[in-house]
């Protein structure tokens, strides 16, 4: 472990006051011993100055899968007092409310017998990688509502089934979601990507339930062994990038003049209610909502392929739930025998309500939110459940994946795509990706192993598993 | 070479050296769509752009959004760039081809251009830089 670090309990270790100057609060991380050799000094360091902001509550907080970002770390959650802190896209990041959702379907794993040909449907009928636009034809008064109402707009206008948006946080619809602060560059972006997967890390996994580990919390959530799932990765793609980019400038002034001293300027922020404050949280959650929607016309596009080749109907293929990965949200948590409203950033974290909280939808507020977590390319990926300990420690947060440990460029020059394809192929993972070099730089070695995180998280009881998914065929920009 | 790649765990990280600040940003734009698009040329495509910003720092962070924005909503791709820069104002000139799938597809997409870590300075002779892009 480095040096400094205080241990608190079994998984759990604290970067003191003092770490880096200006420290308002200690900062605490979790990790297994196993993932020790992994924790980088420099995600440390992100994690200590994120204690330095004004109004933050309690702990500047870091799940297991941390890694060195920009602002925040990746892995990072810290929470916000209304009246006294700040809002900061450098806790959310460039693309705004990237997350994951899980679609349930009636098969069985030996109902896909033609896997290749499957695969390759999905990859004609989901536009992906760099450049790839959209089918949809979206009017600028379709966008500006899309930004403000989310799924239920998407819904509305034939793009999904009515329960697919109480089965996304917020309801797929970000309560003060402001299309004005959404630049005219930011929207000529979105326009002709809404329904894009993107690249970089953003897939479409058709996978198999392989394990269950709480069959009662499986039942709830629609999910038992050998049953086919899709599991679709992505975000707010060029309108989300924009909104952080345009903000960011404002913000970066902003701080100076509201006296706000940040040892790092990609911590810009600005007071919650201030003017410069309060334009970011509406823009950054008009473009959360514009990511909802993408992973939901994304989700109508592979109903409509499963729906074609194996004869099912769209309501057979349920969403079992959407989660965020990067965003601030206005949540209330009980705060030292208090209730509070508070401004919660999670960068590369997920919520992980616990049971009983009205935010959980109504069929599944008994056992907790289902908390998602994609695994990395040929790697195993996790269901979850909230817990009632991480709303007593992580104000509800809990780890988003498995975290990379090799830079993109040393994972292209460790094996060439082709090579890392095969060997998929040889699992029996079908991978079909807009180029080799996209395989190579997201190869299984790339990242921590996400059985050690989810190990991780359990021991802390942030969440706790309830299925594993294991990948049959992959779709990547 | 001018710019090189630093290892980065999560991200992507360049260094940039020049013997001048115009040709420091010319260089690290160069950069940028080098980690973009596995192939890029001068193919007669053309755009001018001009930035203002309160410092040096920010200028980097403005001029490669700016370059950004117009590749993605252009649909080019750049390969070579001259920049003028009088203070905290900038002019440049960005040449290269349209966005071809077929030739430019197995790069990288970055999402936006980070303050973390990043500043101008001079190192003997020369400017020097590092940028950290989210991709």
């Amino acid at each position: 472990m480095l040096e400094g670090m205080k241990k608190i309990d079994e998984v759990e270790w604290e970067v003191p006051v003092g770490y880096v100057p200006g420290m308002r609060v200690p900062a605490r991380f979790f990790l297994s011993e196993d993932l020790e050799e992994s924790l980088e000094e420099g995600a440390v360091h992100q994690l200590a100055n994120v204690a330095t902001l004004p109004g933050i509550v309690r702990h500047a907080l870091a799940m297991p899968d941390i890694h060195s970002g920009y602002g925040f770390p990746i892995g990072g959650v810290a929470a916000f007092r209304e009246e006294t802190g700040i809002i900061s896209p450098g806790g959310v990041g460039y693309d705004i409310n990237c997350g994951v959702r899980l679609l349930a379907t009636p098969l069985r794993v030996e109902d896909l017998t033609q896997m290749r040909a499957l695969v390759e449907e999905l990859f004609r009928t989901v536009p992906t990688g760099v450049g790839a636009e959209s089918r949809m034809r979206l009017s600028a008064r379709g966008l500006e509502e899309m930004l403000v109402e989310g799924v239920p707009w998407a819904v509305r206008e034939g793009y999904g089934i009515e329960a697919d948006a109480v089965h996304c946080e917020e309801n797929g619809q970000m309560q003060g979601a402001d299309a004005v602060p959404v630049s005219k560059r930011a929207r000529k972006r979105g326009m002709p990507q809404a329904g894009t997967l993107g690249a970089g890390n953003h897939f479409l996994e058709v996978q198999a339930v392989d394990k269950v580990f709480d069959p009662g919390v499986a039942a709830v959530y629609g999910l038992e062994e050998g049953q086919v799932c899709c599991m679709i990765h992505c975000g707010s793609r060029g309108l989300g990038h924009q909104v952080c980019t345009d903000h960011l400038r404002v913000l970066e002034s902003a701080t100076r003049r509201y006296g706000i001293e940040i040892p790092d300027r990609q911590l810009a922020c600005a007071p919650v209610h201030s003017p410069e404050g309060e334009a970011y949280f509406g823009a950054m959650a008009a473009a959360a909502n514009y990511a909802w929607v993408n992973r939901q016309v994304i989700t109508h596009e592979v109903r409509k392929v499963f729906s074609r080749l194996f004869g099912i109907e769209y309501e057979e293929m349920p969403l079992v739930y959407d989660v965020a990965h990067n965003v601030a949200k206005r949540e209330v948590h009980d705060t030292d025998g208090r209730r509070e409203t508070l401004y919660v950033h999670r960068k590369g974290a997920t919520r992980a309500f616990g049971p009983g909280r009205v935010e959980v939808p109504q069929d599944y507020r008994a056992v907790g939110q289902p908390v998602i977590i994609p695994g990395s390319m040929g790697s195993f990926s996790y269901v979850l459940h909230g817990t009632g300990t991480a709303m007593e420690r992580t104000f509800g947060s809990t780890c988003h994946g498995a975290g990379r440990v090799m830079s993109r460029t040393a994972a292209k020059k460790s094996m060439p795509g082709k090579e890392v394809r095969e060997a998929l192929l040889g699992r029996g993972i079908y991978v079909r990706a807009t180029s080799d070099a996209s395989i190579a730089e997201e190869a299984p070695a790339a990242y921590k192993e996400s059985d050690k995180v989810v190990d991780t998280v359990t021991r802390a009881g942030l969440s706790m598993p309830v299925v594993r998914l294991r990948p049959l065929g992959v779709i990547k920009g | 070479m001018s710019f090189i790649e630093v290892p980065h765990p999560a991200d992507v990280k360049v260094r940039v050296r020049a013997d001048d600040c115009n040709t420091l940003f010319a260089e690290a734009a160069r950069a940028m769509f080098s980690v973009m698009y596995v192939t890029a040329e001068d193919r007669g495509v053309e755009r001018t752009l001009a930035v203002s910003s309160d410092d040096l720092t920010s200028l980097m962070v403005d001029f490669l959004s700016e370059l950004l924005y117009i590749s993605e909503v252009d649909r080019v791709v750049f390969s070579t760039f001259e920049v003028e820069i009088d203070g905290t104002d900038l002019k440049a000139r960005a040449f290269g081809e349209p966005f071809d799938p077929a030739r430019h597809l197995g790069g990288m997409e970055i999402k936006g251009v980070s303050y973390s870590g990043l500043g101008i300075v001079r190192d003997g002779e020369q400017f020097c830089s590092e940028i950290l892009f989210d991709v």
